[in-house]
């Protein structure tokens, strides 16, 4: 058994929990992140990849607006590298009203959110896909993030602030004596090992599951309501900017390019489970007809991937509806000790990823209230390293990477141009990780081959750098495949059955991986594959019931 | 002379256009690329697992049941594609249609085919075997150690287990280059004197006995290579072949299409069919992809021989509907639901097995089970039932069922 004692224990990885963390940690107190998986393996990193200009809520909610505007700057500014300033638009298609782009524009004027109309030719030319029949056009300053690299530049600051950051640590009990939190227990689930941390504080950050971690303090139950959403990519740049359909906020409505790829979002329907998210095939279908709405033609470009993620809404009735004043829009906390008796916890549900950074500094001036402090949040003052303070994220920085390195380094996934010593760093940073781990990082194997080229590479990698045997090896090969084509099936047509058949022939076929010799539980068990596989597996890109 | 069109340029295409040539018929090869020979391992796979490992694979295909594809080509025709082939590419192909070789893969799993190129043998491994797996530090498709420790934890299909450990040489393909192609090696091994200093390069760290494995580079025009790396070593040799572009596929087809030439067959390479026109029941021509009306080409038989989705002759659409791109045929097995299953390792996508039915004499039939053209044929990848990659069959099947359409046209037309 490890045992800790630290100010603040902040539980759940996710965006919310990363700048919470790193807020925490800037203010001087001593505090741990725990994570059942991964950083950013739950809704941060299944969302379109949009940072909100504030566009979209200028109608709906002004308030909203303005909070994504202020944000979109100061992330922009400090997490430069993991951010691409695509520029975005607001366009009015066929059939749409298009005097609902003039409510948009008195709606951003009021709001603060820049925004200007431009000509029909003028979106065209810059946009050559976009239909041709759109009314009218708005710029709008969206641009496109990176989830992962959000967060692991928020956990890393954090770190470097004295933090630490423990991922694959699943919350088993929280224990409370007198009305107050004691202390957190945790399994480290890659060593089997007990963790115990004392503490007087707790951050529950843990989104869609966040009733559930609530429960383990006794709390009275925490109604949370996640929110299903379906995003599929397809396989290349469809646009160069975010664009988005000039209506109210509806299913379907948004573009995205991110990376290499372009990402069509999304549904929202409600959900009883955040662990089992399905890809419906009719929800596919609304989406591929909504991307035809934006783009003639979509049905017949490659979909590369599809996944679902849980809006973390909570609807909780015990909420005082008075206390807004450490709230963001669409953000919820709940206090336990006027709710449940119980200090030393606050529960965060809601909000926004653009708007990440100012939700971590309203919960973190709640706590410093309840401690009776006065320290003062500095989080858009700093830049992140190694992503801030300087050039934003451009799609074609691994080229220019490569044509750099081309005579010392191979790449081992022509997809994402990713280079052997990228892999070879990741791995040594983590070398108890999945591939999946690695591929939030790296972006491996989430190409137009999904794997079928640099799965085999990654794996004879991995197990010449030492740090894993070949029956581990084997069996995140095996792992890997797996959860790629959880993300794939649903949305299996077209050129990328293409891809699949060839992916089979060289996996299947030639490489007979499914005859390679069976994990042998009783000469060397592998609990954290074995554990990780249901969580990780549904959270992947859901199943279909 | 009779005029035949095959369309395809896999193992199916590329054995029927020289079948049909040698019988007399004037064959024009069409192929939109260069087929799925390269695409594969360059062996003969017969029968691999059903499901279990299979060690005799013609006595395996002679006990199917009847919805397999081997049904309708019959074992009679495979055996006389797996002796035609060997005749045509004597330099390439050995091996007995009565016995596997058990041969290593790049991950190290020990897979079943039965006629291999003579470069691979050495591979099928005893009891006690000792074995060293050579990689080359600038190929980043051959990870030496991957193969040698799941091949050493690997009970041996025939028994017991082989000693194997690995070996990692830097030795560039051309000066300078760090991520060389299978292809790019290749070439440079068929020159001797690379050869030759590859051999001296890590010849003093091998022990006595071993037998010395490697990636599938060894020479791609020069059949002999593999012999002069083995002679100047002192040691048995054999080669693993590794994903795309397969260098002992190029091999095979380079050798396929050269016999097929010599016999007269015309290829017109790198152009998509697409377009046809029948009446009465008979396919009168087809159209190529060129500008600017497209190219006709009429003929008295036409074998379809385009492979199955990995090629786009057969396509699945966005709305699940799958379909034969170039004759619109009647597909067996679009109908399976679920066509794809969520279960990576919960065996054979149905999707993949649907194809084209066709009867004994490999014409594409109609839902009543009449031929849906008189004098349309198919063979390999196209027709339903088996996709082949999880048995190991789609080899035999391509041959036995190029070798039976070709019979059939040689037939009628005579």
């Amino acid at each position: 058994m490890r045992k800790l004692a630290v100010d603040v224990v902040v539980i759940g990885g996710g965006s919310t929990g990363a700048g919470v963390v790193r807020d925490v940690a800037m203010r001087g107190y001593s505090t741990v992140l725990v994570e059942r998986a991964d950083l950013g393996q739950g809704t941060t990193g299944r969302f379109h990849g949009l940072l909100h200009s504030g566009g979209r809520y200028v109608v709906s909610d002004p308030l909203s607006a303005t909070e994504c505007a202020q944000e979109n700057a100061i992330l922009s500014r400090i997490q430069a590298g993991a951010i691409e300033t695509t520029g975005g638009y607001f366009v009015c298609c066929p059939g749409d009203d298009p005097a609902f782009a003039d409510k948009f524009l008195a709606g951003a004027a009021a709001t603060g959110v820049p925004a200007r109309e431009v000509s029909v030719g003028e979106a065209l030319r810059n946009e050559p896909r976009l239909n041709p029949g759109i009314t009218r056009a708005i710029e709008v300053q969206d641009g496109t993030v990176d989830g992962w690299q959000l967060v692991w530049g928020a956990a890393n600051s954090a770190r470097h602030y004295g933090a630490e950051i423990l991922t694959y640590h699943a919350v088993t009990k929280i224990d409370t004596a007198d009305g107050a939190v004691t202390a957190v227990h945790c399994t480290d689930l890659k060593r089997g090992e007990d963790v115990v941390i004392e503490t007087g504080f707790v951050l529950n950050c843990g989104g869609p599951w966040a009733g559930q971690i609530a429960a383990m303090a006794g709390a009275h139950p925490v109604d949370v309501v996640p929110g299903r959403g379906i995003m599929i990519a397809m396989n290349h740049r469809l646009v160069n900017r975010v664009v988005n359909r000039c209506i109210y906020p509806a299913d379907g409505d948004i573009l995205v390019p991110v990376h290499t790829v372009s990402i069509i979002g999304t549904t929202d329907v409600k959900v009883d489970d955040p662990d089992h998210l399905a890809i419906e095939p009719d929800e596919v279908q609304q989406m591929l007809d909504a991307g035809e709405v934006l783009i003639p033609g979509f049905r017949n470009s490659r979909a590369l991937h599809a996944w679902a993620g849980a809006r973390p809404l909570i609807k909780d009735n015990r909420v005082a509806a008075a206390d807004t004043r450490h709230m963001s829009r669409g953000m919820a906390v709940i206090d336990h000790t006027e709710r449940d008796g119980l200090d030393g916890m606050l529960t965060i549900g809601g909000g926004k990823l653009t708007t990440y950074r100012l939700m971590a500094e309203h919960i973190v001036d709640a706590m410093c209230d309840k401690l009776g402090e006065k320290r003062a949040c500095r989080t858009a003052e700093e830049d992140m390293p190694p992503s801030g303070a300087g050039k934003n994220y451009v799609v074609t920085h691994r080229l220019e990477e490569r044509e750099h390195d081309r005579f010392t380094e191979q790449i081992i996934c022509e997809c994402e141009l990713m280079s052997r010593k990228m892999l070879t760093d990741a791995l040594a940073a983590q070398p108890n990780g999945s591939f999946d781990d690695l591929r939030r990082q790296l972006r491996l194997g989430m190409g137009p081959c999904q794997g079928g080229f640099c799965s085999m590479r990654a794996t004879g990698i991995a197990l010449e750098t030492g740090h894993i045997d070949i029956e581990r090896a084997t069996a995140l090969l095996r792992l890997f495949l797996k959860n790629r084509w959880l993300g794939l099936w649903p949305i299996l047509y077209g050129d990328q059955v293409r891809q699949t058949a060839l992916d089979n022939w060289i996996f299947a076929g030639t490489l007979d991986v499914e005859h390679l010799p069976p994990p042998d539980p009783s000469v060397r068990p592998e609990p954290e594959i074995e554990k990780k596989t249901p969580v990780a597996a549904v959270m992947e890109a859901g199943v279909r019931s | 002379m009779s005029r035949v069109v095959v369309i395809g340029a896999g193992l199916a295409g590329l054995v029927a256009a020289n079948r049909l040539a040698a019988g007399g018929a004037k064959v024009v090869l069409l192929s939109k690329g260069l087929g799925g020979l390269q695409l594969g391992q360059g062996t003969i796979d017969v029968f691999g697992y059903a499901p279990e490992r299979v060690s005799n694979p013609i006595r395996t295909v002679q006990a199917l049941p009847g919805t397999h594809p081997y049904t309708r080509v019959g074992a009679t025709n495979l055996l006389a594609g797996l002796a035609y082939l060997k005749e045509l590419v004597p330099d390439l192909l050995v091996g007995d249609p009565e016995a596997n070789y058990q041969l290593p893969t790049a991950v190290g799993a020990i897979r079943p085919t039965c006629l291999a190129q003579p470069s691979m043998v050495a591979g099928n491994l005893g009891a006690g075997d000792r074995v060293v797996i050579v990689g080359l530090r600038q190929l980043k498709d051959f990870h030496p150690q991957l193969v040698a420790e799941n091949l050493a934890r690997t009970d041996l299909p025939s028994g017991g287990r082989a000693k194997v450990r690995h070996l990692l040489v830097d030795f560039p393909a051309r000066e300078g280059e760090i991520d060389s192609s299978a292809l790019t090696y290749a070439r440079a091994f068929d020159d001797p004197g690379v050869r030759e200093r590859f051999a001296r390069a890590f010849i003093g760290e091998l022990e006595s006995d071993e037998i010395v494995g490697l990636p599938a580079v060894l020479g791609v025009s020069d059949p002999n290579a593999w012999r002069h790396v083995a002679e100047k070593l002192g040691h048995p040799v054999f080669e693993i072949p590794l994903p795309p572009p397969s260098v002992p596929g190029i091999r095979l087809n380079e050798a396929l299409t050269a016999s097929a030439k010599a016999a007269g067959v015309r290829f017109v390479p790198g152009t998509r069919v697409f377009d046809f026109r029948a009446s009465d029941r008979r396919v009168g021509s087809v159209t190529i992809a060129v500008e600017p009306a497209g190219r006709e080409f009429a003929a008295d038989a036409f074998v379809l021989a385009g492979g199955g989705f990995e090629s786009g002759a057969l396509e699945l659409d966005s709305h699940g509907r799958v379909r034969e791109t170039l004759f619109g045929l009647p597909l067996e097995g679009a109908d399976a639901v679920p066509l794809i299953h969520g279960d990576y390792w919960g065996g054979e996508q149905p999707l993949f097995t649907v194809g084209v039915r066709v009867g004994s004499d490999l014409k594409p039939l109609d839902a009543s089970g009449k031929p849906v053209y008189d004098n349309l044929w198919a063979a390999g990848g196209i027709i339903a039932g088996s996709a082949g990659w999880a048995e190991k069959c789609g080899d035999g099947i391509a041959l036995a069922s190029a070798m039976a359409a070709a019979d059939s046209i040689l037939k009628e037309l005579s």
